[in-house]
C-alpha cells in the first residue's frame, strides 16, 4: 500500500513538474531520446539491411520465394520439363525462370593477340542459358543492361555479359585472381568456349549492377544456344526458380512440391535455404557490430539522462528538502523523477517508432539506398524494436533514479537552508 | 494545561572542519496544547536552529525532545517523517512553495500523501485557502501571487489538515507591514480556535500577539514573558 501511495503522489509531482517546466528543456531531451532511440535501432537496422539488401537481390534476381536445383551427384535436374509442365498448372506460381547453366571462358582482343606467349585477355565465368521472355518477367533483366540492349527475338550467338567481368567496372581491373576483359563494349566480339566448343559471340549488352548482384558476373545467352553448346537434348534445366503470387507461404509451398516427389530428382529450397551460407554470417556479424555500437548509445543516453536529472534535481534541491520536511517520502520524490525519465524515454520512442515506421522503414524499403556492396534497405523487426524500446526505458529509469536518490538522500534541512 | 511539547537541556553543535560552536546551550522549555508561543531573539541568538529542533527538522546533537509523550530520540527517521506530515504544519520565512504547482495543488500534496483520495484532498485544499481568503487564486502558480499571497498559500499547506503544532519560521519578514499584519491576524485566530502555535520572529511589534515569549541570545533562554 505504502508504494501505492508513493506512486500516486510521485506520479501527481511528475505531470506538473513535466506540464509546467521549459518547452525547450523538454523538448531538446526528448530529441536527444529519438537520437538514441534512432541510434539503437536504424544503424544495427541499416547494418544488417546492408546484408538483406544482398539477400534480397539474391531472392528477386536469381532463385525468387522457392529454388529447385539439380541434386549434387548430377548435372542437371531430371524430368525437368515433367516438372516445369506441372509447375504450370499450379496457381500459386507469379513468374518460374528454367535455366540452362555451365562453365565457360571468354576471349576478348584475340584476333590482336600477335605473340602466342602473350597473356590472353580472358577470363571464365558461368554461362545461364534463359528464355529471354521468362527472365524478363522473372529477374526484369532488360532494367540492369546499363550499355546495349537486351536480347532481340530470334537472336543467335548473342550474349549479355556482366559488368563484374568487364575491367573498367570490376574495381578498376586490378585485384589479384581477378582477370577482367579489357575492351569489351556492345558489339565487341569475343571467343567463348564451352564444354570444349568454341564459339564467337556478339556481347548485345553489359549488365551493369551492385557488385553483390548473382547478375554481376555472370553471362547470359539464349537457351536454345546454349542446349546445344552442352548437348542437353533432353531438355533438362540445371534451376528452375519460382516468384510466388502474394499471400503465399513459401515454406508451405516447398513442402507441396516435396510432397509432389519433385524431390526425388532435384532439390527442392525456400529462398532462405537456398541463400549462400556465408551470407548468413555476414548478417550476424553486422548485427553484432550494430548492436556494439548501439550500446555505446545507449549509455550515452544513460549519461545524458543522469546529468539532466541531476542537474535538475540539483537545482532543486531547496525543493526536495522542502518536500520533505512538508512529509513528503523519499520514495515519493524520486518516483516522481523516475516517471520523469521515462516520459522522456517513452515520448522520444514513440517518436521514433513513428518516424521508423511511419516513414524510414518504407522509405527505404522503396527507395533503398544504393551503395557499392548491395541496395541497403533498413531492417527492424517489432520484436527486435520493442526489446531495445525496453532496453533504453530501462537505462533511462536507472539513470533518472540515481541522481534523484543521490539529492533526497541529503539532510533535509541543509537542503532547505542550502547548506552543503 | 497539557504539555504537548518538551525540550530538556537541548544542545545543538555544528562542526566547520575543527571547529565546533555551539549554537543551543541547554534549552528547556514546555509548550502547551493551545498556546501561542513567540521565540525572539537577535540574528544569530539560536531562534531558528531551536525552531528546527523542536519541529523535528533536525537533529540536536544531545538533550531530549518530548512531543505528545513520546522521546524524539527513539524515532527512527521515517517515523519522524509521519509525524512531520500528520502533527506539525510548517510556515517558512520564503512561503516554500513547489513552484511549478498551483496554490491549490501545493496544498493538496501533502494531503495526498496522508492517503486522502484525491477528490477529498482538493475538497481540503479549497477550503483552506478559502480560509486564508484565497478563494479567487486557487488556480494560480507561485509567481502569480504576491508575497503575502504566496505566504498565505504556505498556511492554508500547513492548516488544512489541523496540525497539532504549527511551527513559523520569521513568517513575516519578507513581507510588507500590510501583509504582516494580515498574517499575524491569521495566526490569532487560528490560536483562538485551539491551534498551538510556535514562532520565530525578531519583530518585537508581532511578538505582543502571542501568549508567551520567550528570548534567546547565545543559544540560552534569557527572559520569558507572558503577554
Amino acid at each position: 500500500m505504502k508504494i501505492l501511495l508513493n506512486l500516486r503522489v510521485g506520479w501527481y509531482l511528475a505531470v506538473r513538474q513535466i506540464r509546467r517546466s521549459s518547452k525547450w528543456s523538454n523538448g531538446l531531451i526528448i530529441f536527444v531520446m529519438l537520437l538514441t532511440f534512432l541510434n539503437l535501432v536504424v544503424v544495427t537496422g541499416f547494418l544488417v539491411g546492408i546484408v538483406d539488401g544482398i539477400s534480397n537481390l539474391f531472392r528477386a534476381q536469381e532463385t525468387g520465394d522457392v529454388v529447385i536445383t539439380a541434386p549434387k551427384d548430377k548435372n542437371y535436374i531430371e524430368h525437368s520439363q515433367q516438372i516445369i509442365s506441372f509447375l504450370e498448372t499450379l496457381p500459386q506460381i507469379e513468374d518460374m525462370s528454367a535455366r540452362y547453366s555451365a562453365g565457360a571462358q571468354l576471349e576478348a582482343n584475340y584476333k590482336e593477340r600477335a605473340n602466342a606467349n602473350d597473356k590472353p585477355n580472358q577470363t571464365g565465368t558461368s554461362i545461364v542459358g534463359i528464355d529471354p521472355e521468362d527472365e524478363a518477367r522473372f529477374s526484369d533483366l532488360p532494367s540492369f543492361i546499363g550499355e546495349g540492349t537486351y536480347f532481340q527475338p530470334n537472336d543467335y550467338d548473342a550474349i549479355l555479359v556482366g559488368a563484374q567481368l568487364i575491367d573498367r567496372y570490376a574495381f578498376g581491373g586490378d585485384i589479384p585472381g581477378l582477370t577482367p576483359l579489357k575492351n569489351v563494349y556492345p558489339g565487341t566480339i569475343l571467343r567463348m568456349s564451352v564444354n570444349g566448343i568454341e564459339r564467337e559471340v556478339v556481347v548485345r549488352g553489359i549488365i551493369t549492377t551492385t557488385a553483390n548482384s548473382p547478375l554481376a558476373a555472370r553471362v547470359f545467352m539464349p537457351e536454345a544456344e546454349l542446349r546445344q553448346l552442352i548437348g542437353r537434348d533432353d531438355y533438362n534445366v540445371n534451376q528452375i526458380a519460382l516468384r510466388l503470387k502474394s499471400g503465399v507461404d513459401a515454406e508451405q509451398f516447398r513442402d507441396l512440391l516435396i510432397r509432389s516427389g519433385i524431390n526425388q530428382t532435384a532439390v527442392v529450397q525456400t529462398f532462405e535455404q537456398a541463400i549462400p551460407s556465408g551470407v548468413a554470417e555476414i548478417r550476424s556479424t553486422f548485427e553484432q557490430m550494430g548492436n556494439a555500437i548501439s550500446s555505446v548509445g545507449l549509455v550515452v543516453a544513460a549519461i545524458t539522462i543522469f546529468i539532466v536529472i541531476f542537474i535538475n534535481a540539483l537545482t532543486r534541491r531547496k525543493y526536495i528538502g522542502i518536500l520533505k520536511g512538508i512529509g513528503i517520502s523519499g520514495s515519493a520524490i524520486e518516483i516522481a523523477y523516475v516517471f520523469q525519465s521515462i516520459f522522456y524515454a517513452f515520448i522520444g520512442s514513440g517518436i521514433g517508432l513513428a518516424i521508423l515506421y511511419g516513414f524510414l522503414v518504407p522509405y527505404v524499403a522503396k527507395h533503398p539506398i544504393v551503395l557499392p556492396i548491395s541496395n541497403t534497405i533498413i531492417v527492424a523487426p517489432l520484436s527486435e524494436t520493442l526489446i531495445r524500446v525496453a532496453l533504453l526505458v530501462t537505462a533511462t529509469i536507472i539513470a533518472g533514479y540515481i541522481p534523484a536518490r543521490m539529492i533526497v538522500k541529503k539532510n533535509t534541512l541543509d537542503s532547505i537552508l542550502g547548506r552543503n | 494545561m497539557t504539555t504537548i511539547l518538551e525540550t530538556k537541556n537541548l544542545i545543538k553543535t555544528f562542526k566547520t572542519g575543527d571547529v565546533e560552536t555551539r549554537v543551543l546551550k541547554g534549552i528547556s522549555l514546555s509548550v502547551h496544547r493551545g498556546e501561542f508561543l513567540a521565540i525572539t531573539g537577535r540574528s544569530g541568538a539560536g531562534k531558528s536552529t531551536l525552531l528546527y529542533q523542536m519541529s523535528l527538522l533536525d537533529e540536536p546533537t544531545s538533550g531530549e525532545i518530548i512531543i505528545e509523550g513520546r522521546n524524539t530520540h527513539e524515532m527512527n527517521e521515517k517515523e519522524k517523517m509521519k509525524f512531520r506530515l500528520f502533527k506539525f504544519g510548517y510556515v517558512f520565512q520564503d512561503y516554500a512553495l513547489l513552484p511549478e504547482l498551483t496554490a491549490i495543488e501545493n496544498v493538496t500534496l501533502p494531503l495526498l500523501m496522508e492517503k486522502y483520495a484525491m477528490p477529498m484532498a482538493h475538497a481540503l485544499a479549497e477550503r483552506a485557502l478559502k480560509d486564508v481568503g484565497l478563494g479567487h487564486r486557487l488556480h494560480s502558480l507561485p509567481s502569480q501571487l504576491s508575497g503575502g499571497e504566496q505566504q498565505r498559500v504556505s498556511i492554508a499547506r500547513a492548516i488544512a489538515e489541523k496540525p497539532e503544532i504549527l511551527f513559523a519560521d520569521e513568517p513575516t519578514a519578507n513581507l510588507d507591514r500590510e501583509s504582516s499584519q494580515s498574517i499575524l491576524q491569521m495566526f490569532v485566530e487560528l490560536n483562538k480556535k485551539g491551534q498551538t502555535i510556535i514562532m520565530v520572529t525578531h519583530e518585537e511589534e508581532y511578538q505582543k500577539l502571542a501568549e508567551r515569549v520567550i528570548q534567546i541570545d547565545d543559544g540560552k533562554i534569557v527572559a520569558t514573558e507572558t503577554n
